[in-house]
């Protein structure tokens, strides 16, 4: 049974140690950790964490964030502040990828120590192998947490990562809109051929979290909706609804910014 | 090391002052001449109303320590002691009146100046001429202020360099400022008070010059900090064919690889170009964040 899902992007520039002397995302870095405290208030015996990756595979809970294949200089270790043990993660364990690892960051800086399931998904898996996953995943012990790390387009603007596609606007419109309804069979629909030309990389991740969520319906809190460098970044907690009476599926959250 | 970098370890904490520098935090010096005529912009600062307004500038640009010289290195007018001191003692004062916590060096050779501006609110006393005056680390030792070891080879206080030669420039560098290093130390100026310096163009051609500066990793190996004096200096001019206010690029040049080999104070005349160059080189070398990164991040 899911307890709780939180969503959270996964850019290098969530690692406070990346972008230098300046924060840049401050608040960005809260809502994800708000998100994953939710998860840890929602009391599972498991979490699972679930990010884009090259295969489709698990990871031992043993892996570490590997922040200096983006930043070389922290293995320096002459930079204040470069903890690259931060992650409370073990130093001498083999890197996780990206998602993984800082959706392992985050959960630590949340204080969670219980067991931990972690797992990518490769752009091609389909929406079917996507929510099978899912599914599994929410089955493996009896109160299961799940941290998806996915992230929107990255052609939201000229300055953008991708440059500009149009097409970014009501794609990840519709992502949000799935998301604050609750509506986890529209996340199934989501085009990846159209997800790939945007450089969305969470359209599997995202099919997972509606695998897992099932026939729920979750009420949903959006805690950050911006893409303050032309990638859509969406961050959120969604809360199954146990009873027979749903309260909302749209209770609070913000919106996209004006279009460039 | 194969990158060319002295073994940070071996670098500690410089205390200057109540200021604590580690190894990795590079500290600007910004130059204040109290004299009317010195060779980079001669007098401007001769008055005392501007040699302030200097002192409120270097310390906005990014200075950490305030240079204040009486007397100008090059031959010239006699300036004797009452006159070093009437130039530079209540000039000190009234900048540790207006900036507690800014380090104050005092560039002076005699003991005697450095004692009135120590007694002014001095921290560290830059002698560029080598020890001439052995009394000085004793004045150092005294005050709790920090001594600047110098190479000038075998020249006396405000001499220039005649047909000057060195079997090995660096070798000589290096035994004259770690004997002077060891002076210090038994007057009882404390280890983490000692700076060295090459002290570019005293005692030394142009090519002395150029050769202690590509060479520089070898001071900082020692672990003394070093301290680098290139500013608009004639080994640069001479280099590039340029006079005194066309040498800041060949200026920054030099500082720029002095910072890569771990030099730890820049003794300059325009501290935020200075800065920029050495922020630059400290993030290259690892020792420092970039102010902003988001480039391939998002």
């Amino acid at each position: 049974m899911l307890t709780a899902a939180a969503l959270c992007p996964a850019p290098p520039l969530l690692a406070r140690e990346l972008t230098g002397a300046d924060p840049v995302v401050p608040e960005l870095r809260q809502a994800c950790l708000d998100a994953a405290t939710d998860l840890l208030q929602s009391d599972p015996d498991m979490i699972a964490v679930v990010g884009p990756g090259e295969q489709t595979r698990a990871f031992g809970a043993l892996g570490r964030l590997d922040l200096a294949a983006y930043a070389p200089a922290l293995a320096l270790g002459r930079l204040d502040g470069s903890a690259l043990d931060g992650s409370g993660l073990d130093r001498d364990a083999q890197p996780l990828p990206l998602p993984l690892g800082l959706g392992c960051r985050l959960l630590d800086q949340a204080g969670y120590a219980g067991q931990l399931a972690l797992h990518t998904v490769n752009d091609r898996a389909g929406a079917a192998d996507c929510a099978a996953l899912g599914a599994r995943l929410a089955a493996t012990v009896a109160r299961v947490a799940l941290l998806v790390m996915a992230d929107g387009s990255a052609r939201r603007g000229l300055k953008a990562p991708g440059y500009l596609d149009e097409r970014s606007f009501p794609f990840d419109t519709q992502v949000t809109e799935a998301i604050r309804a609750g509506d986890m069979a529209a996340l199934l629909t989501l085009d990846a051929s159209l997800a790939r030309d945007l450089m969305a990389t969470g359209r599997p991740a995202w099919q997972v979290l509606a695998g897992a969520m099932g026939e729920q319906r979750p009420v949903s809190v959006i805690r950050y909706c911006d893409d303050p460098f032309g990638v859509a970044y969406l961050v959120a907690t969604l809360s199954p609804q146990h009873d027979a009476n749903p309260t909302s599926g749209r209770e609070r959250g913000g919106d996209w910014p004006d279009r460039p | 090391m194969s990158d060319g970098l002295a073994p940070a370890a071996q670098q500690g904490m410089l205390r200057l002052g109540n200021r604590a520098f580690p190894p990795g935090q590079p500290i600007v010096m910004g130059i204040v001449n109290r004299t009317p005529d010195s060779f980079f912009r001669p007098a401007v600062t001769w008055d005392e109303t501007a040699a302030m307004e200097r002192v409120h500038q270097v310390i906005a640009d990014g200075a950490d320590i305030v240079d204040v010289g009486g007397i100008p290195a090059a031959p010239g007018a006699d300036v004797d002691v009452a006159e070093e001191i009437r130039r530079t003692a209540a000039f000190i004062g009234a900048i540790r009146s207006s900036y507690p916590d800014v380090v104050i060096s005092a560039d002076t050779w005699r003991h005697e100046t450095g004692r009135a501006v120590c007694e002014a609110g001095a921290d560290l006393l830059n002698d560029s001429w080598g020890g001439y005056d052995p009394l000085l680390a004793d004045v150092a030792a005294e005050f709790g202020a920090g001594l600047v070891c110098a190479h000038v080879g075998r020249q006396s206080p405000r001499t220039r360099p005649f047909r000057v030669a060195y079997a090995d420039v660096m070798a000589d560098v290096l035994d004259q400022v770690q004997q002077l290093a060891g002076r210090a130390l038994a007057a009882g100026v404390p280890s983490d008070r000692i700076v060295i310096d090459a002290a570019h163009d005293f005692g030394k051609n142009t090519w002395h010059s150029l050769e202690i500066t590509r060479r520089l990793a070898e001071m900082t190996a020692t672990g003394f900090p070093v301290l680098v004096s290139l500013s608009n200096k004639d080994f640069v001019g001479e280099t590039l064919n340029l006079p005194p206010e066309q040498r800041l690029p060949g200026t920054l040049a030099a500082t720029a690889i002095c910072a890569w080999h771990g030099a730890r104070i820049f003794r300059v005349h325009q501290v935020a170009e200075s800065r920029q160059v050495i922020n630059m080189v400290s993030a290259i070398r690892g020792d420092r964040p970039p102010a902003r990164a988001v480039r391939g991040l998002a």
